[in-house]
């Protein structure tokens, strides 16, 4: 059996819970997903729907019938309440009705549109992303969206602990920006208690009095690493860069009693220096398999097709081979969330999207 | 009364990647003790930035904002002695939650087959780089480093320039919020089978899972700020220095009131370099105004202050102001969500230690004479 099964949920679709709903289903939960009034776009269906039933709301009381019967609505429309799903979730007592809005609804900002990037900005964390003679960044993907999505299914499995202690079900408001914004650990604790102001700085990462360097140059593509407050790492590190008589002044330097956080800035670029010309004669397999074998934190930044092949990541079967069901098609997407002995595979298909008039599942609503 | 009220963790993490985890759990309700010893201190509390005095382990506010609402006891892990204390922790628990690195757990025996000959049905949540199988499963890493193995800094950035790390250890965001998930539904199998388990998080997957998107798609390229499902999509200039407004155009209507509000000539369409031209006029905020009420979706893109100050975070909770003894009154970051029926309630942070008594003594029933000796002699330390 899996986690979740038999949990009713239904989903409906706006981008910004979609990610919750498919966490949901891929522990099991038996997931509804009433789709959005928008163009399809195959990669986010296939990345976000897949192990889902998915409806086409072509009649609306039937969508509030199968509101009756959830265990959990993950409502993430971002423009009004287009099936009155508010009041249906009164009328149904032991169901968790997560309600998703990008802004508080009793805010400066209630009823503002919003999408994954202007949430992002207004997270603070495109601020300091990108370099300083360019626009500020967002992430990959779309984060916004992805954080909200993970918060809402969070929301809804405290929502399920505590209906089992107290035999009802509640409602449960979550924002999109509070959601994007709380991954953004650094900049507003870092402005109250230092008065300072994060900036752009590219691959510098600034901790502290000063900053460090993020990426490096190998002789076959990049690697990262950093001179970051953990001794042992930088032990094993500088222990490599002995034995092929390059340490210079490293070999000399206290790890155990240096924080570098604190370390003046010309200090960490000569520290720094020395490191780089190391690292710029290696190729990214000797890199990275010093790192496994000798603890030192670095990493390959691995291209998207070193992703999927991988021996790592394939041996511990994270992409699975999702089924379009309309063409047919599979595509190599990522499948379980973590790993446990008690997860089943759910289904790996990208279900036909059917009428919601014609739907015969969840006692024929 | 908290969703997770009753819900008892023994906490063995430290720094992000668990703590977040816990920290979720503790604010709504759940009782967190963290395992936590002056011979080995928590990295998060060196972290900075500090109130006064580096070296106070108590002064840091990355700790601080970490790891509200716990319970702090501290017990030396290499001392065989606070082993055992450890284990009427985990006899105490429905979930210990570990990130050690590599054979940690095995090595001072608190192995998942060890908590399980101590209570059947413990659930062990594990969070590690890598995940505990496969053949980098002994990887010592930190919350940057799944950025650079699951593509995301690879996809980050403009085309034409190097990869892109995040501004702060994404890794060690997303993968506490999927441990918060992991736990939570092991909790719903446990209450329908009465089975623990041992949860397996990487922090590498859960950063390819964020980005799933990008890996179904026909080809998979790093774009900036572009969006091709958009008509615009991007960061545009405001007024003043450094001053930026994120406008996102998902259909042709919006296209029309972001042409009309900013006054762009017909024949400009909505070119990039026309809309950046006008908006540079304009100060963000009132941007985000104007054009909000017209119906397009924009935001500011805000700095920390900003963040202090945003109307918006400031009137619907997302800090609150906590008093700690060291730290004085100060912003905490609270969760994202409310609930009608069990409301979160957050409490400072623990002084390392500062449970000892309750822990120990109250809890565990331990004899006070016999936690004095241990504690002279550095196993509960």
């Amino acid at each position: 059996m899996s986690m979740l099964s038999g949990i009713r949920v239904l989903e409906i679709s706006d981008s910004m819970v979609d990610f919750g709903g498919r966490m949901l289903a891929e522990l099991g939960a038996d997931v509804v997903a009433v789709l959005a009034d928008a163009a399809p776009d195959t990669a986010r269906d296939l990345a976000w729907h897949h192990g889902k039933t998915r409806l086409i709301a072509d009649d609306a009381t039937v969508i509030r019938a199968l509101a009756e019967r959830s265990d959990i609505v993950l409502d993430g429309q971002r423009n009004g309440d287009r099936f009155g799903l508010a009041e249906i979730a009164a009328r149904n007592p032991a169901s968790i009705y997560v309600r998703v809005t990008p802004f508080s609804p009793v805010g400066p900002n209630a009823g503002r549109p919003a999408t994954d990037l202007t949430l992002f900005a207004l997270s603070g964390l495109m601020h300091v992303t990108g370099e300083a003679d360019r626009p500020p960044l967002k992430f990959p993907g779309q984060q916004a969206y992805s954080l909200t999505g993970i918060q809402a299914a969070t929301a809804a499995l405290m929502g399920l602990y505590a209906r089992r202690r107290t035999g009802t079900g509640q409602g449960i408001d979550l924002t999109a920006v509070k959601s994007a914004t709380l991954a953004n650990y650094r900049e507003a604790v870092m402005y109250e208690w230092t008065g300072r102001i994060g900036r752009r700085r590219g691959n510098m990462l600034v901790r502290g009095k000063s900053g460090v360097r993020q990426v490096w140059p190998c002789l076959d593509g990049y690697v990262t690493w950093s001179m970051i407050d953990n001794p042992s790492m930088m032990r094993a590190v500088v222990k490599v860069m002995e034995e092929h008589g390059v340490a210079g002044e490293l070999s000399a330097i206290d790890w155990d009693n240096t924080l570098v956080a604190d370390t003046a800035q010309e200090t960490i670029d000569r520290w720094q220096g020395v490191v780089e010309t190391f690292f710029a004669g290696q190729t990214k397999a000797a890199l990275g398999a010093w790192s496994l074998e000798r603890g030192w934190g670095l990493s390959v930044i691995h291209d998207p097709k070193d992703v999927r092949e991988n021996d790592h990541l394939r041996a511990r079967g994270l992409f699975v081979s999702v089924t379009d069901e309309v063409d047919g098609r599979s595509t190599e997407l990522p499948g379980p969330l973590f790993h446990s002995a008690a997860m089943d595979a759910p289904a790996r298909v990208l279900k036909k999207p059917v009428l919601a008039s014609q739907f015969t599942g969840w006692d024929a609503a | 009364m908290g969703a997770l009220d009753g819900l008892k963790i023994a906490d063995f993490s430290w720094v992000g990647a668990g703590p977040r985890a816990t920290k979720d759990l503790a604010d709504n309700g759940a009782t967190v003790i963290k395992i936590e010893s002056r011979k080995r201190l928590d990295l998060g509390r060196m972290s900075p930035p500090f109130a006064g005095d580096a070296k106070n382990h108590d002064g840091s506010a990355f700790f601080a904002q970490t790891n509200t609402s716990k319970k702090s006891v501290t017990i030396n892990l290499s001392d065989p002695r606070g082993i055992e204390v450890a284990k009427k922790l985990v006899i105490w628990a429905d979930v210990v939650v570990e990130n050690f690195g590599p054979g940690f757990m095995d090595r001072i025996g608190l192995s998942y087959d060890a908590l399980k000959e101590i209570k059947p049905d413990i659930i062990l949540a594990s969070v590690s780089v890598a995940g505990k199988t496969g053949p980098m499963a002994g990887f010592r890493g930190y919350g940057n480093s799944a950025a650079a193995h699951s593509g995301h800094a690879w996809l980050t950035g403009w085309p034409d320039r190097d990869p892109h790390m995040p501004p702060l250890a994404y890794g060690d965001v997303v993968a506490p919020m999927f441990l918060t998930i992991a736990i939570l539904a092991a909790l719903e199998h446990h209450a329908r089978t009465g089975e623990g388990q041992h949860l397996d998080i990487s922090q590498i997957e859960p950063m390819v899972h964020v980005i799933a998107d990008l890996y179904a798609g026909e080809t998979v390229a790093k774009t900036g700020n572009d969006d091709a499902a958009c008509l615009v999509h991007g960061a545009f200039p405001a007024s003043g220095d450094e001053q930026w407004i994120a406008i996102a155009v998902e259909t042709p209507a919006q296209g029309e009131a972001l042409a009309e509000a900013l006054g762009l000539a017909a024949a400009a369409g909505l070119d990039p370099a026309a809309i950046a031209e006008r908006t540079a006029q304009f100060d963000k905020f009132t941007l985000f105004d104007r054009l909000s009420a017209v119906g397009v979706p924009v935001g500011p893109v805000l700095d920390g202050k900003e963040l202090i100050d945003s109307a918006e975070l400031d009137g619907s909770g997302h800090f609150v102001s906590l008093e700690h003894p060291v730290l004085g009154k100060s912003r905490m970051p609270a969760p994202p969500y409310t609930f009608a029926g069990t409301p979160w309630s957050l409490a400072a942070s623990p002084l390392l230690g500062e449970h000892n008594t309750e822990v120990l003594i109250d809890l565990l029933g331990l004899d006070p004479a016999e936690i004095d000796h241990l504690i002279a002699e550095g196993a509960l330390a």
